[in-house]
């Protein structure tokens, strides 16, 4: 094979693999920019946050009022099992959103609802257990010591932008005001 | 041969007259010393030097802005794939491959780091899918065993990942790894590469089945698709490293049958419904067979003894009894065709199995009816015997058809 004899030269074909790989890399933080920017905004209430998770690492757990529902939610053709990917159907009730349906399937929300994407963990006769991966909330530096003085034992609010395409990030964490 | 024998070997011939010193230094000669480990240090060093960097970045991650985060990765990237063209360039091959290797894996850091800076959930495999397919666009690039490896590799985490944390098995992984990865071993047969194919999608037939609450029973069809692969591969060695890994677990699985398979709570958990499962193994044994008689290796055919399925029958004991035969003729096979091959490898493998065989079937019939240390005493003598005559017969038969290799042939069986 001689590598120059074609216009996709072995040398150009690793320049244009080398290229493609560092603009998906550029296209995953577009896709973040791009969720806030075209994303609508939910607001989610955690349970109280444990401040000890904030001296340690970089990142603070974070449980829902949404991570666990009552079985009467579920909308399916069979009982929900461990690992399963959910829609959580979610409308707005005082500062924050609740579920209102949690669906094997996509279902049709109305304009003042919102779905989140999930899984089941844990499922079982008096509960469903939902993780969205959004259990994790990487701190950044200054935000991270302001959470920490205020953050004795309290419940925050969580914005978590949705993109139209179903694409979710956390865009802020904030305390809940008194 | 290797050097190594030689330089240890050699001083004993001379002194036996086998050979004169001249002629040992002229063998010696003959077996340059590669200095494979002057080919590994780069490897290494390289190796610690990212990982120095890594640490020292992953301590101040949090603290750099989002651009120079971005940056550093991209950067670092760019910075391994240009250093293996550079030194591929200039015929170090080692150290040039290592580095696009090391490009690969900071490609598959930068798109789960930065979906991290962004707080992105990943939904579905796609992200993680573009790195199996830059792995198995490289491996082609650069026809690099490593970067096959690395690439095979890489297909099972993300497989591992897509149905472990995102409850979706991802078909079109599989189908890279059996297309992409599974064409460049066809056109490129070899033993080490076979292997690492077969384990890989093994590994993601596994994944399959306990996604979709299959019987574990059906594991079998995919895994003996891959043996009927090897069956038609024209590269003899490079067909069998393949069917290597089903076979194993082909074995194992039979194995277990003998030791479980009296409990039919345990045979019934691996009931498939009976048509659908015996004609898709049918179909794949005609595949298989259809292959071999291509090849001219239908002697081989005997592999397919340990795929009897067996578990159908409500036998109880008797099921384990016939798993039990199933398993002696399999590895009596083994031997026989190693003997027949005069191949010393395959005849420690046969008796290996046998071995594994007798002490299954002596567990199984005995424990019950005996005083423990009578059992024990008594299976000890019987290994030790079994193991005895049959390294004899071993010795013997090898010894008939090359007399010269002997004494090897003895320290090798």
């Amino acid at each position: 094979m001689n590598p120059t004899s074609t216009f996709f030269s072995r040398q150009r074909l690793v320049t244009l693999a080398v290229a493609v790989q560092a603009l998906f890399i550029l296209a995953v933080a577009g896709a973040g920019y791009a969720t806030t920017a075209l994303g609508r905004t939910i607001v989610l209430r955690t349970t109280p946050v444990d401040p000890r998770d904030l001296l340690f690492g970089d990142y603070v757990r974070l449980t829902y009022t949404i991570s666990q529902v009552t079985p009467q939610l579920w909308h399916g053709p069979d009982a929900p099992q461990k690992g399963q990917p959910v829609y959580v159907l979610l409308q707005p009730a005082g500062r924050a959103y609740e579920a209102t349906g949690v669906y094997a399937t996509e279902p049709a929300a109305t304009a003042d609802q919102a779905i989140l994407r999930g899984w089941v963990t844990d499922s079982w006769r008096h509960g469903i257990r939902l993780r969205y991966n959004l259990e994790r909330y990487y701190v950044p530096e200054d935000a991270g010591q302001a959470l920490q003085k205020a953050g004795i034992r309290r419940a925050l609010l969580v914005r978590v932008s949705v993109a139209p395409w179903g694409q979710a990030r956390i865009a802020q964490v904030e305390e809940v005001p008194q | 041969m290797s050097r190594k024998l030689l330089e240890t070997e050699g001083p004993k011939w001379v002194a036996q007259g086998i050979i004169t010193p001249e002629q040992q230094q002229q063998l010696l000669a003959l077996y340059p010393d590669e200095g494979r480990v002057v080919g590994l240090l780069p490897l290494l060093g390289s190796l610690l030097v990212g990982l120095s960097a890594l640490s020292l970045v992953a301590a101040n991650w949090q603290g750099l802005p989002e651009w120079l985060r971005l940056l550093l990765l991209l950067g670092s990237m760019s910075g391994a794939y240009a250093g293996g063209e550079y030194f591929l360039r200039r015929r170090n091959d080692s150290l040039g491959i290592g580095l696009v290797g090391l490009g690969l894996i900071l490609f598959g850091a930068g798109i789960i780091l930065t979906g991290h800076m962004y707080q992105l959930i990943g939904y579905d495999a796609t992200g993680l899918l573009a790195w199996a397919l830059a792995g198995t666009a490289l491996t082609y690039l650069y026809h690099s065993r490593f970067l096959f490896i690395l690439t095979a590799a890489i297909g099972g985490i993300v497989q591992g990942y897509s149905t472990g944390q995102l409850g979706g098995f991802s078909y079109f992984t599989a189908a890279l790894t059996v297309w992409g990865l599974g064409y460049y071993w066809w056109r490129r047969p070899d033993g080490l590469l076979a292997t690492v194919l077969a384990t890989g999608l093994l590994w993601q037939a596994g994944l399959l089945i306990g996604h979709l609450h299959a019987k574990i029973t059906w594991f079998f069809i995919p895994a003996m698709l891959i043996y009927a692969a090897g069956d038609w591969q024209a590269d003899r060695p490079a067909g069998r490293s393949l069917q290597a890994p089903p076979l194993v677990a082909a074995f194992l699985f039979t194995l277990g049958l003998a030791l479980y398979g009296e409990a039919d709570t345990y045979a019934g958990m691996l009931r498939p419904p009976f048509l659908a499962y015996i004609s898709a193994l049918l179909l794949v044994l005609a595949l298989s067979l259809a292959g071999k008689y291509k090849r001219g290796r239908l002697s081989s055919a005997t592999d397919w003894l340990l795929l009897l399925p067996g578990f159908y029958l409500h036998g109880g004991l008797a099921l384990a009894i016939a798993t039990l035969v199933v398993l002696y003729a399999y590895s009596g096979s083994v031997l026989w065709r190693a003997h027949q091959e005069n191949n010393a490898d395959r005849v420690t493998l046969g008796t290996v199995l046998f071995i594994l065989t007798t002490m299954v079937a002596y567990f199984k019939l005995t424990w019950a009816f005996m005083d423990k240390s009578l059992f024990f005493l008594l299976g000890g003598a019987l290994l030790l015997s079994l193991s005895w005559y049959l390294r004899r017969k071993n010795a013997q038969s090898l010894a008939a058809k090359q007399p010269d290799a002997q004494p090897d042939v003895q320290s090798h069986a």
